[in-house]
Formats: C-alpha cells, structure tokens, sequence
C-alpha cells in the first residue's frame, strides 16, 4: 500500500481535464431519441403489424403497448439519474407503475386470447424477422446505455443495470408490439431481466476473483 | 432545493459541514474538471481528513482505514466527471464514500467467513517446558488437586484434565452423570477456595 498523500499527489498529477455530464433528463432524452429513431427506421424498412390501427382502438392491447413505452421511458430516466453519486434512490421507483400496468395488461392478455392471431401458429419466416427485431432494437439501445452509463461501474452498478434493462426491455417489447403480431412482452422481460441479472452476477464473480487474488496473502 | 447539505454516513455521528467549507470543495471540484491539477491537489488533501472519520468508524485497523481512504479516492477520481458543480458537493462525495464503505464491509464479511480466528490459549512454544514445568502454579495446582476429596479429584481429572465428555467420564468412572456433574462442580469451588486463599465462600 503506498501512503495516501503519495497517491494524492499521482492522481492529481495524472489528472486530465474532464467533460461534465450533461443533466441526466437531457441525457435520457438523447437515449429515448435513439430508440425513437431505431424504432423509425425498423418501421421504415419493415413497415407496421397488419390491423395495427384497429388493435390500437382496443384497450387492453393499447395499455399493454403504453404500459411498455412509459416503462422504457421512466427506466431511461431512473438509470440516469441513479448512475449519478449523491441523487436519491428512489429514482428506482419511477418506472414501477408502468411496469404494473405493462404486467397487468400481459397476464390479461395470456389468459383472455391466447394466440388468437393466426390459426396455424406464426411462420418461420415471421419468427425469424420477429427475432430480427428483437436484436435489432435491444441490442444497439443496451450498446448506448452502456457506454452512456459506464461510469457507474465504478460506483454503483446493480441498481443502474436493473433500471437500464427495464428501459430496454420496455422499448423492445413495443417496438415487437408495434411491429408483429405476437405478443412476446413476457419473453422479452425475462430475456432481458435475465441478462441484466446474468451480468449483475458475472460482475460479482470478477469482484469477488479479483478481490481475493488482491487480499490473498503474500 | 436549499436544504443544508451534510456530510455524514451514519446518523447523528458526523458534525454538519461547514457552509464555506462545502463551497471552497465545489469550486475546488469544478476547477479541477477543468484540468487545475493544483486545484485537484487541494481539494483530495482537504477532504482526506473527513473519509479518515467516516472510514475509521467501519474499520478498527488503521491500514484498513488508509485501504479505504485510497478507495474511496480512486472511485472519486475514475466519476470525477459525474460531478455538477450546480449541486452541493457533500452529498456527491458522501454518496461516493458509503458506498466504497459498504462494499469493503461486505467484502470483508465474506472474508472473515472463511477465517479461523486463533485464541492466546491455542499458542504453545516449541520448547515443551515451557509448555508444562515452568507453567504458572502448576505446582500448586497439583497440590490442590491432591488436597481434593477422591471423587472430586477423580471427576476434574476426567472432564476437566483429561477432557472427556460427561458421558464417557461417566462410563469410565462408573458413576452417574448427575453425580458427576455434582462432584466436578464441587472440585472447582474448592480449588477456588483455595486459590483464593478461603476468603470465596
């Protein structure tokens, strides 16, 4: 361990000139523009879901699709500003209505039409252009939240991580809504749940590696 | 918002921040964005003091309290960007150092699962007199272990000396285990008594 007033002295002379973090609401709408314009360009080249127009009119589908856009947005805004040191926790708390609504309408849905939409199940085509979207918006918007909230890696990721891929899952599972006929909000969820927790836990197992191999016993 | 800004980890436990001093931090910070090593400098040597207080209230151990100091300022400097000079600079920092804190107790948590600690009791010399003859009053330990009624004597050599469970002490002396238990509990009130001096009654 070298003296704290050394390492004082190495870190300010390593210093260089920082850029600050624009507010997080600003930052968060530079996300959520980014999905806005995934999700334009997915339409652009794909084009919408057949009778998009006349599912919007019906409520439960409309709240299933607001309940997921409101959590990608609220998620967004949570994970910006709890990846700051010193705002208040309770930013977690943001996208939990949304995510009840979401939830809500889902398990209303699997229980009062159970794929109604096509008689003989979807085709691998449509599967596959399904799958198609679902990589292609999660993957580059978790790309962006990433690198837009690397520095609370070193602070405090779990919570950050959780927010973010609620946002992202939020955003996916409209962007499937708006897109196919299948209602895959739950997959989705789970899908990206599960990988936020998968790298919450690989980060415990490197800190925990990295941490014994420090304090191992010369 | 215009609430006071304090800095402390745990409640009731660290004085209020002085006002002037918070804001000579900020400014400090907010040059040191700007590339000021001095600055920078100045402000981590300023704020050493007050991480010291907060560190030495997990850790006993002094180099534990500099590890966390060291922490604590190596995560300040990797998030030196998140800092808004707009907002008070107490809770940033203190935001920064409970966490650091909590992460280390944590850690060490996990750690001491896996340790033994060793007992004063559990030391011995290589020496093996050092180990027996030299032993403080074995002597007279001996003696008043002679000046025992026979089942007393019998009962401490067996639990106590030889270190047997009740059972098998009972199984070797033929005795009860009440009744052993009765006799050692009397052999060591009288080897306190004597030991004493007979004053403990």
């Amino acid at each position: 361990m070298i003296p704290t007033d050394d390492l004082i002295v190495a870190l300010a002379a390593n210093m260089r000139p920082v850029r600050r973090l624009r507010p997080p609401l600003l930052r968060a709408t530079g996300f959520l523009l980014l999905a806005a314009l995934i999700l334009v360009m997915i339409a652009a080249a794909h084009g919408w879901r057949p009778g998009l127009s006349v599912r919007l009119t019906e409520i439960r589908f409309a709240l299933s699709l607001a309940g997921a856009v409101l959590t990608g947005i609220l998620g967004a805004v949570a994970a910006f500003f709890v990846s700051l040191p010193g705002r208040s926790r309770h930013w977690l708390w943001l996208p939990f209505p949304a995510l009840a609504l979401w939830l809500v309408s889902i398990g209303y849905q699997c229980l009062s039409f159970w794929t109604p939409m096509l008689p003989d199940g979807a085709s691998p085509g449509e599967t596959a252009s399904c799958i198609a979207t679902l990589g292609l918006t999660s993957l580059p918007l978790s790309l962006a939240m990433g690198l837009m909230l690397r520095h609370a890696a070193s602070f405090n990721p779990a919570p950050v991580i959780f927010a973010a891929s609620l946002s992202v899952a939020g955003i996916t599972a409209a962007a499937l809504t708006l897109f196919h006929p299948l209602d895959a909000s739950i997959e989705i969820l789970m899908f990206n749940l599960g990988t936020a927790l998968l790298m919450m836990l690989s980060g415990g197992v490197i800190n925990l590696l990295v941490s014994n191999r420090v304090e191992m016993p010369q | 918002m215009t609430t006071t800004p304090v800095l402390k980890l745990v409640k009731g436990s660290a004085a209020p921040l002085p006002r002037v001093r918070e804001v000579d931090w900020s400014i400090l910070m907010a040059r040191a964005q700007d590339g000021d090593a001095n600055a920078y400098r100045r402000l981590l040597e300023s704020i050493t003091p007050y991480l010291r207080a907060h560190a030495a209230r997990c850790h006993r151990n002094p180099s534990d309290v500099e590890d966390a100091i060291q922490d604590i300022l190596l995560t300040l400097h990797a998030v030196r960007a998140t800092y808004d000079p707009a907002r008070p600079f107490g809770p940033w920092l203190t935001a920064i150092a409970r966490r650091r804190l909590i992460d280390r107790l944590r850690r060490q948590g996990r750690r001491q699962a896996h340790e033994t600690e060793i007992e004063p009791d559990h030391e011995t010399f290589a020496d093996p007199s050092a180990n027996l003859e030299d032993m403080t009053d074995i002597h007279d330990i001996k003696a008043a272990l002679e000046r025992l009624p026979s089942r007393q004597r019998e009962a401490v050599r067996l639990t106590k000396i030889e270190g047997l469970s009740l059972k098998e002490a009972s199984a070797a002396s033929g005795t009860t285990v009440a009744a052993l238990k009765i006799a050692t509990h009397r052999a060591i009130r009288h080897l306190r008594q004597f030991f004493s001096g007979g004053s403990e009654t």
